[in-house]
């Protein structure tokens, strides 16, 4: 008999969250009892006092919307230019000989060498850290757009046209939706630059967001508030995950590799 | 457009090759061929894998040009793809992110999307209209591409190995379908296969291709439904395999 299969759902859900909490059972005994030190380790509940703390004085949220939007932003610009230039390339044939040395060299210069650079020349204002983010998702995205149109099925293209379908019926009935898949794993990708240039954009150099508010706490010492900000920018990461997953269990519905249900 | 006069007048397609030769790079695959299909007529044409059978449906279809010739579509030349003529494939080619119903209706104007229902009527398979490609069989994947066909109402029927990757059973159903789909509608029909039996089933001639040339053309004068212990069509399909396996590998 097997009994693990028959357990109620909400049992089975929650055997993720075992080692979690068991890990921070562990952290809040070890710092209670002084084996760790505040100064290195806070309490946890130092860390949650520290988050409602900044919750009623507001900055909290005014930091995680900066941060925000500087993500958003970059994302939108730099997924767009990416996914158009990977449309662009990976259909004609003439615009990938002409731009893809380019860009193949721009993705080899590490874009987070950039930064002294981009403090010259935008300051600490908002476009230097928007562009950053622009430039870490845009790569991805470009390279898995173009991989997948690149790789479409030509036996499906050639059955189209047979079919009788005109080139903008191919594009948006054969060659797109069977590049979709690549496509979304180009933004899962994204995702993850994005939130890692934000970070190392927001130490350096900047006024608001959560990167410059533990950057702050820093000085002042407060452990509390800068563990807190990681754990923001994981709970922001996963959250940004969890959202791509949506998108293909919705999207992707067609796909066996992809169906929920 | 006289094109338009001939599809009002007739369902089916006269198709003619002259002289038709297709190399690629230094293989000529087809050297001056040619073939004259009566209109509504069932051709089936076998051969030895690589002799150019499927160059030659491609060839009629307009997918590819010959390097020399013309081919004839009720004594016009056919340089493009056209709406006359619709290809099976061996594989389904279905688009895994479209419904069937919706891959039936692939090219298919606003106006007659209905018809696509009917179309899946045809082969049985209206209840799974609205599942994905993923879910269904093989045999199932090639009735839909043959509703997806159909719908056309195409005036020649390009069949290339259409059923070569099904099991023997699943054949006999799918060849049963197809004639009297056949029969019904009266298209010209073409069929590319390696199985000679069905070949003798199905064609009323059947053209052995071999070194790039028509090596034996003959008529097959049987009545249908055919059986296949009927002793001209053992005779027939013995005589043809026998050409096959003698003919020397080119
Ligand atoms: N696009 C191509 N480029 C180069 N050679 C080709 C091309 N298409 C076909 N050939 C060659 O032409 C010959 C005939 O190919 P074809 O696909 O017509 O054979 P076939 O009779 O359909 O074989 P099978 O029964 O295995 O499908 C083969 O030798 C093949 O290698
Ligand atoms: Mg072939």
């Amino acid at each position: 008999m097997n009994t693990g299969s028959s357990l109620p759902r909400w049992i089975t859900g929650l055997t993720g969250w075992v080692l979690p909490v068991f890990l921070i059972i562990l952290w809040a005994v070890a710092t209670e009892y002084s084996w760790l030190s505040s100064q290195i380790l806070p309490a946890p509940i130092d860390i949650v006092r520290a988050a409602i703390n900044l919750t009623v004085s507001g900055e909290l949220a005014k930091n995680i919307a900066a941060s925000a939007e500087r993500a958003g932003w970059g994302l939108l610009i730099g997924g767009s230019i990416g996914f158009l230039l990977g449309l662009f390339n990976g259909l004609f044939r003439i615009a990938e000989r002409f731009l893809d040395t380019t860009v193949q060299m721009i993705r080899n210069v590490p874009h987070l060498a950039l930064i002294p650079l981009v403090i010259i020349w935008f300051g600490i204002g908002e476009a230097g850290k928007v562009f950053l983010v622009t430039l870490g998702v845009f790569f991805p995205i470009y390279a898995n757009t173009y991989h997948g149109i690149k790789t479409t099925d030509p036996q499906l293209i050639e059955m189209g046209r047979v079919y009788g379908l005109n080139p903008w019926q191919l594009f948006s009935q054969i060659i797109f939706p069977g590049a979709l898949p690549s496509i979304l794993v180009g933004l899962r990708y994204s995702l993850g630059l994005m939130w890692l240039t934000l970070i190392v954009a927001e130490t350096i150099a900047t006024t608001s967001g959560i990167g410059q508010m533990a950057m702050n706490a820093r000085e002042f010492m407060q452990t509390d508030v800068v563990v807190l900000a990681i754990m923001i920018y994981a709970l922001l990461g996963k959250l940004a995950d969890t959202a791509v997953h949506f998108l293909e269990s919705r999207i992707l519905q067609w796909h066996p590799g992809f169906r929920h249900r | 457009m006289t094109t338009q006069a001939f599809l009002k007048t007739s369902s089916n397609l006269a198709l003619k090759l002259e002289q038709v030769s297709k190399n690629f790079g230094a293989l000529t695959v087809l050297e001056n061929l040619n073939l004259d299909i009566q209109p509504g007529s069932f051709v089936a044409i076998v051969g030895r894998s690589g002799c150019g059978k499927s160059t030659l449906l491609r060839l009629i279809s307009g997918l590819d040009q010959p390097d020399t010739g013309t081919v004839f579509y009720d004594d016009q030349i056919h340089k493009r793809l056209n709406g006359h003529a619709r290809v099976m494939f061996q594989e389904a080619r279905l688009l895994p992110w479209k419904r069937v119903l919706d891959n039936v209706c692939l090219g298919l104007c606003k106006e007659k999307k209905d018809r696509a229902l009917e179309a899946l009527q045809h082969v049985g398979l209206e209840s799974k209209a609205q599942e994905w490609p993923s879910v269904l069989s093989g045999g199932q994947r090639q009735r839909v591409a043959l509703a997806r066909a159909l719908v056309h109402e195409p005036r020649l029927l390009l069949l290339d190995e259409p059923l070569g990757a099904l099991d023997a059973l699943t054949r006999i159903e799918m060849q049963q379908l197809i004639e009297k789909i056949w029969l019904e509608t009266g298209f010209t029909a073409i069929l590319v296969t390696h199985d000679i039996s069905e070949a003798v089933t199905l064609a009323d001639r059947v053209i052995l291709l071999d070194g790039g040339k028509i090596d034996l053309d003959v008529a097959v004068d049987l009545p249908r439904p055919r059986h296949r212990d009927h002793p001209k069509w053992i005779q027939l399909e013995e005589e043809i395999l026998n050409r096959v396996l003698n003919t020397p590998e080119s």
